[in-house]
């Protein structure tokens, strides 16, 4: 028996569909259904504030006003004093999970001793670090650059680690019998080979690591994004305190979005190139 | 024009299981190269002829005896192909040609160029190996161990890894290249075909690392594999193996 096909053209998606499922159709349409569901969320839940009730008030912090008794410029003083204490903690965390990290993933003895205790930080969350630090330190800098650097040290070491143990023996080998320069060999071999992986363990460490510094803030600092955020919630004004929090994951994803994100994709351009094999080429050359 | 002295070499390796014997990779093998010509190292898998080039190369040690590698008196410049690629794979093609080479200059990248060329890879000195096929990696291999002018060329089986019509074409290459150059070469296979069309002198070795035979290939350059001079010494010679007694350790 025979069975006839007819062979139907299939129809072009529309123009709405094609822009919905691009990257950035994706991404604000994501937004835009998350703000509307934000408020009719504040239709059921009066205590939830508004978006548009989060947005004037954060106007207010940064453009100075009555509200609060913030003064203009007030708003750059505690972020600037968050993100200094942010970028101290994410530098201590980052270089000791770089060292850490490249020494689990060359030495066996070194990986049998701190692989697991590297283990068990990854498992800690942040708010547990924000607690010890204050208990530790008391109020002042210390408490908050540490919760950071301690809650991003294992993200980054772990991904160090990784990065090393993919620089094969056979590289090591190829590496010896051609003679290569031991500066050659740090720069193209080790540098290079984990360069990625050293990203994505500071993207990973940023990420984990804000609300770390948050906390931290909220529990003893006197000034930073997390101390305003306590402030409004002290006050019971809950547009201050989800503006702040929202504006600091603001921050932190766009750092994400628009710097390391691309610096890894351009570390790891030589892992994603396989997908982009160049079959002209490979039927040009043979 | 190298010198390769090979003097009462021997290689154990530790028991692989607990209370096992140790390995005998090589065992007191003797064997000189000197000139420009291309040998093969014949045998079946786990004879030592990986272990052999490694001792030569520097990669590994001996446990006795000595190798000597020296070109007008002193040590010789070494090129190797192994058995995959072995390219850095964050660098570009050109990164990893000029990543043995002593020096940055454009007379050096010129250079390197020119040989990936002559294995028709001229448009992929900015690909990353990724974007290559195993065939294409294995030919920046090959340009590459050229490039570096070596005195001593080592060869890995280094189409062990590809199809047969691949592996095919990268041995006319070589031919072309080795032609060109005459560089002494030390090629290790377990392709009597390959060892036959490829070099002027065969070693063979046994199980146990022994040398059973060694063979000279009295046919010009450059062979054909479909070659009746060459199909029928390989029958020869695979004929000598299927009555291949391994001499016994001393």
């Amino acid at each position: 028996m025979t069975t006839l096909i007819q062979e139907v053209e299939p129809e072009p998606d529309s123009t709405l569909k094609r822009w919905i499922l691009s990257d950035r159709g994706a991404t604000l349409t994501a937004a835009f259904l998350f703000l509307v569901m934000w408020q009719l969320l504040t239709l059921f839940a009066p205590r939830v504030p508004n978006p548009w009730a989060v947005v004037k008030i954060m106007w207010i912090e940064l453009s100075g006003g009555d509200y609060g008794s913030v003064r203009k410029g007030e708003f750059w003083n505690h972020y600037a004093a968050t993100l200094q204490r942010y970028a101290y903690g994410l530098a201590i965390g980052f270089t000791a999970g770089v060292l850490v990290g490249a020494l689990i993933g060359a030495s066996n003895i070194a990986r049998a001793l701190i692989s697991d205790t590297v283990l068990v930080l990854l498992a800690l969350p942040a708010f547990v670090w924000a607690f010890l630090t204050t208990m530790w330190f008391g109020i002042g800098w210390q408490a908050p650059v540490l919760t950071v650097a301690f809650t991003a040290f294992p993200f980054v070491a772990v991904n160090v680690a990784q990065g090393v143990r993919a620089i094969t023996p056979d590289l090591r080998h190829m590496s010896t019998a051609f003679g290569v320069t031991s500066v050659k060999r740090f720069r193209h071999l080790i540098l290079a080979g984990i360069t990625g992986y050293v990203f994505a363990g500071l993207r990973f460490a940023m990420i984990v690591s804000w609300n770390g510094v948050l906390l931290s803030e909220w529990f003893n600092g006197q000034v930073g994004v997390g101390f305003r955020t306590r402030f409004w919630f002290d006050a019971n004004r809950y547009p201050g305190f989800l503006g702040w929090v929202i504006s600091f994951i603001i921050f932190v994803v766009a750092l994400d979005r628009l710097v390391l994100t691309k610096l890894q994709a351009r570390a790891f351009r030589w892992r994603n190139s396989g997908d982009e094999l160049d079959k002209d080429l490979l039927a040009t050359v043979g | 024009m190298a010198k390769v002295t090979v003097s009462k070499l021997a290689k154990l390796f530790p028991p692989p299981v607990k209370g096992g014997d140790v390995v005998r990779a090589i065992t007191n093998i003797d064997f000189e190269v000197d000139g420009n010509v291309f040998v093969s190292i014949v045998g079946p898998s786990g004879c030592g002829k990986s272990t052999l080039l490694n001792i030569l190369s520097g990669v590994d040690t001996p446990t006795s005896g000595s190798v000597t590698v020296t070109e007008a008196g002193k040590p010789a410049k070494l090129g190797y192909v192994f058995q995959d690629a072995r390219l850095l794979p964050w660098r570009s093609v050109m990164d990893n040609m000029m990543y043995v080479r002593d020096d940055d200059s454009e007379e050096s990248v010129a250079n390197a160029a020119k040989y990936l060329s002559m294995v028709g890879l001229d448009h992929t000195h900015e690909m990353f190996p990724g974007q290559l096929s195993g065939g294409m990696q294995q030919r920046v291999g090959i340009a590459r161990a050229f490039s570096v002018e070596p005195d001593l060329l080592l060869m890995d089986e280094p189409f062990s890894h590809l199809d047969a019509m691949t592996a095919r074409s990268l041995r006319d290459h070589l031919q072309e290249l080795w032609s060109r150059t005459r560089k002494t070469v030390l090629f290790v296979t377990h392709d009597v075909m390959e060892a036959v069309q490829l070099s002027d002198r065969i070693i063979v070795l046994a199980p146990g690392g022994v040398i059973y035979d060694d063979l000279s290939i009295d046919l010009p350059h450059p062979r054909k594999a479909s070659d009746p001079k060459v199909a029928t010494l390989q029958a020869e010679i695979l004929g000598q193996f299927e009555n291949m007694q391994v001499p016994a350790v001393q």
